[in-house]
């Protein structure tokens, strides 16, 4: 650390600029993650807010919620400690009034039972009713909607009138708008004399368990209980963009490392006459190579830290409707990797301080 | 008791088909407070004879003792640990760490050791060679001579037995080669250690105890005039 420290203090620009480097790839890879995470996110938040265990979904479906399609009878077949019907409809929505395409929404329609543990928090206004809809917050943060707004269904003359806001509803990366069944089915069917003897089907049947699913037994050959995290896998695009993320930034932090480890590297080669005059002098070799990897660590740590502040500070800046999205545990978990691969990359100056003869810095 | 001791030592390097005799046996000692020097043509084998007693290569035949104990056959990392512990080298140009000032040279001997820094130490040593004022100042602040006093400051700070001194007045003018021979003559007598030096300057051996002539390899006492 001696020597560490001190050679820092006395060549600053030279280390301020290796801080540099680490601090543009821990803020690159830092800001990353946090889109990864924020886009990870949208397409799965309002699966996490049902907090349940297990979907029922038709064998055929391919765990696709909008082509499993099922009659309601099928609830009786399920035994469960809790379990709550799901209908969904996909559609675009705009504020009425606009003509403007611009001011179109994807959203997902949630038809649910108002009494089941689907119904979500109310974070403003009321519950929903017959034509009257649960939105997500970001129409409020992004689209500038309020409660009492009313938002036309692409392509029908139906209204829906916002009755109230909730947080963290987004599925697919688009709002979700919690209505009850009969509205959302009104909807898919185009129709608003529901037939009272016509069976529409539901889409799923969502389960809540004590004992990781062994408590959720489905007797009924069309339909199976899936876990929730295979589900959230198997949403269109979302393996995909969390490994094209997740690949990103492995080779992020090993590029980091490589550069990081380079700089020390070529660092180590100019100083080599002075370290093989120390070694003369009988300081040994781990003793120098210790300090070439507490430099590195110091640099690496000063580095890492001001990246992620510089990561929060962004995040605050950054407009809503960008889907960035802090999480403490990946972005630390990022930087410990950054670190960690930067002292792995140190490693090469460390067989150079070995391999030094001390009889060369003398002749 | 010697400080130095070297019993038929020699060193032979092969080079292709031919084996080149850079020291043939000698045998040579030194005692605490003797303060010698060798002087000779550059390639006569002064380097390896130096390097061999500070043990950065071994001799092909015979041993070197430091303290009377055995140094030269000790495995390399002991070698470095006894080293460390016995011997101040004192190089040509700068054996100074750039990013150090005078006081923290010393330092790091106590961080190596993991001893505790001894300030009074610090400043008895800086003041005896007249770099107290210089304390705080980088290698590259110091004139050429400020900088060799340091590096005597920093051979003489672990209290060595030996003192290995390289060329050390090459990059010196005459007056500041002498006040630096004249310090190291001092802390010798003061010491009692035993300080080799290696000069080409013959002027500069007035104040050695003993003065050895190196040609082809071949070590010979000069006798007093």
């Amino acid at each position: 650390m001696f020597l560490a420290w001190r050679e820092i203090k006395h060549s600053k620009t030279r280390f301020a600029l290796i801080i540099g480097i680490v601090v543009l790839v821990s803020y690159l890879v830092s800001f990353l993650t946090g889109l990864a995470y924020g886009l990870a996110q949208e397409n799965r938040m309002a699966v996490d807010k049902w907090d349940a265990d297990g979907i029922v979904l038709t064998n055929e479906s391919n765990l696709n919620l909008d082509s499993s399609m099922f009659d309601e009878d099928i609830s009786d077949d399920i035994t469960s400690p809790e379990m709550a019907e799901l209908t969904v409809s996909s559609n675009i929505v705009r504020i009425e009034d606009s003509e403007d395409t611009e001011d179109n929404i994807d959203v997902t329609l949630f038809g649910i039972e108002e009494d089941g543990f689907l119904n979500p928090e109310i974070s403003e206004g009321n519950s929903f009713a017959d034509g009257t809809v649960v939105a997500d917050q970001s129409l409020k943060t992004e689209d500038g909607l309020e409660v009492g707004d009313t938002l036309k269904i692409s392509g029908q003359d139906r209204t829906l009138e916002i009755a109230g806001f909730t947080e963290n509803a987004k599925f697919r990366v688009g709002p979700v708008l919690y209505t009850n069944v009969d509205t959302v089915e009104s909807i898919k069917y185009d129709d608003d004399q529901l037939s009272e003897n016509t069976a529409y089907p539901i889409n799923s049947i969502i389960v809540r368990s004590d004992e990781d699913l062994e408590d959720v037994a489905v007797d009924n050959e069309d339909v199976e209980v899936y876990p929730i995290s295979e589900f959230i896998n198997n949403l269109p695009g979302y393996n995909a963009q969390v490994l094209t993320f997740g690949l990103m930034i492995g080779f992020l932090v090993v590029i980091a490392a490589l550069v990081i480890g380079i700089f020390i590297y070529v660092l180590t080669l100019q100083k080599a006459s002075m370290l093989g005059v120390m070694k003369a002098q009988g300081i040994s070799s781990g003793y120098i190579a210790k300090s070439v990897i507490a430099q590195t660590f110091i640099l690496a740590l000063i580095g890492v830290l001001i990246g992620f502040g510089l990561t929060i500070a962004t995040g605050l800046f950054l407009p809503t409707a960008v889907p960035y999205q802090n999480n403490y545990l990946f972005l630390i978990a990022t930087m410990v990797a950054l670190i960690l691969f930067a002292l792995i990359g140190a490693v090469f100056s460390v067989r150079t301080v070995v391999k030094i003869d001390p009889l060369e810095a003398i002749e | 008791m010697n400080s130095i001791e070297l019993k038929q030592v020699s060193k032979s390097f092969k080079d292709g088909s031919k084996t080149i005799e850079a020291l043939k046996e000698t045998d040579f000692s030194v005692q605490p407070g003797e303060f010698v020097a060798i002087i000779g043509p550059s390639g006569s084998g002064k380097s390896t004879f130096l390097t061999i007693i500070g043990g950065l290569q071994q001799p092909s035949e015979g041993s070197v003792f430091i303290a009377d104990q055995q140094f030269s056959e000790l495995k390399e990392k002991e070698r470095a640990k006894r080293r460390f512990k016995e011997i101040g080298f004192i190089l040509q140009a700068s054996n100074l760490v750039p990013f150090l000032t005078v006081k923290e040279q010393l330092m790091l001997v106590n961080k190596v050791k993991k001893s505790n820094i001894d300030q009074e130490r610090i400043k008895k040593l800086l003041s005896e060679l007249d770099i107290m004022d210089l304390a705080d100042k980088y290698p590259s602040d110091l004139s050429g001579g400020e900088r060799q006093r340091a590096a005597i400051a920093r051979a003489l700070y672990h209290d060595p037995t030996v003192i290995l001194a390289d060329e050390p007045t090459a990059s010196l003018d005459t007056s500041r080669a002498f006040e630096v021979v004249e310090i190291l003559a001092r802390e010798t007598k003061n010491k009692k250690k035993a300080t080799i030096m290696v000069t080409h300057d013959e002027r500069l051996t007035t104040y050695c105890d003993s003065v050895y002539i190196m040609k082809d390899g071949v070590l010979e006492k000069k006798l007093e005039e």
